[in-house]
């Protein structure tokens, strides 16, 4: 199971709306000066009303302690927690949030890194170019939107970083438009890159890094990969003590794990997150979430969405 | 011997891996726990598995001997505040090993000390300090019933029923 973490009723100290319908919160500590450490590419936990849990990066500076800012753009198709959180949230309301966790972390070295954010996806990227620019180190923030009329954290950015490292592209801006493979199209030897946005933009900058060797593209993304779209088939888990829990074609592993009286930590519920991770021994497995890394699969398994062929076994 | 205890701090926490809160005054009710906390409310880790746990409690004593470096334990330094430890009751000067099957007092109401508790690995993972559960192997406290209910608060003496 991955670590649980602490879940902490945070203070909203600042809402400001923001240019594309985003609401950047600032939260903080009702009693405690200091908050849970945060790295660059952190997510936390938003608890919502009637067990609803959203992810948000976390898009301020690592190095102040006691602060959280989280961006959030409403979505009116989504699943209504922007929504909510759109309507309700006030300097002063209280939210509940877990300590951060870390998907999408900077990976130590000092070669150059490439930094491309899509819309909302600047969150996790702006606190990595915050990260990059305190220790000094090489890197160019591309930052791809629609327009500058709907584009939020504008005011962060230039402020914030350095204005050399930084090259924003509007669509509708023909001379700041920028062409994606170009930009990757020559990997120098010890450059990593760290993308995050809409699927349609994951899908163009995930194409023109295939060149890239594996470990050094790194991603996240908040919405669950597109599937194949086949019918989810019954299939069996073993657990580790022997006991055998039959998961139907109409529930999760997740949900019959938990009616078989086997305790699983769980959040978003849509292979995202991590929580519910466990370890896996053996099996066919149909790994469906967008957390696990390439060589975690052969491993451990995300019960919340992925389902398997015929009998897994699980250490449970 | 006899003993006469005092209680620290009361804490609940309104749902699994939520932060503890403190009370200045708490709500027990018998037979089911203390108004607003995990465990009364349903909602804690160890809800679906039941066991007693309407209110659990913990020696400063015990806290007291961790922040001082014991027990030793390769890798394990910490100091937990009572916000940390995950027990409703912080006492002092009460032996809670010695209670089990037994009534006290706790202000006005009446518990009745069900087993120690066990600490878990959860906690550990929660507040990220590796080492913590074998830290409170054998004094991580007192899983009691409410035998009867009342409002309690810091400062309240905790007394011995059952000699």
């Amino acid at each position: 199971m991955a670590s649980p973490r602490i879940i902490m009723k945070l203070t909203v100290t600042a809402a400001r709306k923001e240019p594309g319908d985003v609401l950047v919160i600032d939260l903080k500590h009702p009693r405690k000066p200091v908050l849970p450490a945060f790295e660059a590419g952190s997510h936390v936990d938003v608890h919502l009303p009637e067990g609803k849990v959203r992810q948000y990066s976390l898009c301020g500076d690592p190095t102040e302690l006691g602060r959280y800012t989280i961006a959030v753009k409403r979505e009116n198709d989504g699943r209504g927690g922007s929504a909510w959180i759109h309507e309700t949230i006030a300097v002063g309301s209280t939210l509940p949030v877990s300590a951060p966790r870390n998907h999408f972390a900077l990976k130590p070295g000092e070669g150059p890194t490439l930094l491309l954010a899509g819309g909302i996806g600047i969150t996790p990227i702006l606190a990595m170019a915050r990260a990059l620019t305190r220790q000094a180190k090489p890197f160019e923030l591309h930052y791809f939107t629609r327009s500058r009329a709907l584009t939020p954290l504008l005011a962060a950015i230039g402020s914030d970083l350095p204005g050399g490292n930084v090259r924003i592209h509007f669509d509708d801006e023909p001379q700041t438009r920028q062409n994606i493979a170009a930009l990757l199209a020559n990997r120098s030897d010890d450059a990593q890159t760290y993308y995050c946005g809409p699927p349609g933009f994951m899908a163009v900058v995930g194409r023109a890094a295939q060149h890239w060797p594996e470990g050094t593209v790194h991603f996240e993304t908040f919405q669950p990969p597109e599937f194949d779209g086949a019918p989810p088939e019954p299939f069996v888990i073993e657990l580790a003590e022997g006991r055998v829990v039959e998961v139907s074609a109409e529930t999760t592993a997740l949900a019959a794990l938990r009616a078989a009286g086997v305790p699983l930590m769980a959040s978003c519920e849509n292979g995202v997150c991590g929580t519910c991770e466990c370890a896996m021994l053996a099996g066919q497995p149909i790994h469906r979430d967008a957390v696990l890394s390439k060589e975690a699969r052969g491993h451990r398994f995300i019960p919340c969405v992925s389902r398997a062929t015929g009998v897994l076994k699980l250490d449970l | 011997m006899t003993w006469r205890g005092k209680l620290l701090h009361v804490h609940i926490a309104p749902a699994a891996s939520y932060e503890m809160e403190e009370l200045a005054q708490a709500q027990l009710i018998a037979g089911q726990g203390i108004v607003g906390d995990r465990y009364y409310l349903g909602t804690g880790t160890y809800s679906a598995r039941p066991d007693v746990r309407e209110v659990t409690l913990i020696e400063a004593e015990v806290l007291d001997a961790i922040a001082q470096g014991e027990p030793r334990i390769p890798g394990f330094k910490a100091k937990l505040a009572p916000e940390d430890h995950r027990r409703n009751l912080t006492t002092r000067g009460v032996p809670l090993s010695h209670l089990v099957g037994k009534r006290f007092r706790v202000g006005e109401t009446i518990l009745r000390a069900a087993r120690m508790n066990v600490p878990c690995k959860y906690i550990e993972e929660l507040l990220g300090l590796p080492g913590l559960y074998e830290g409170l192997l054998n004094r991580s406290g007192l899983n009691c019933t409410i035998e009867v209910g009342g409002v309690i608060r810091p400062g309240d003496l905790i007394l011995p029923i059952d000699e």
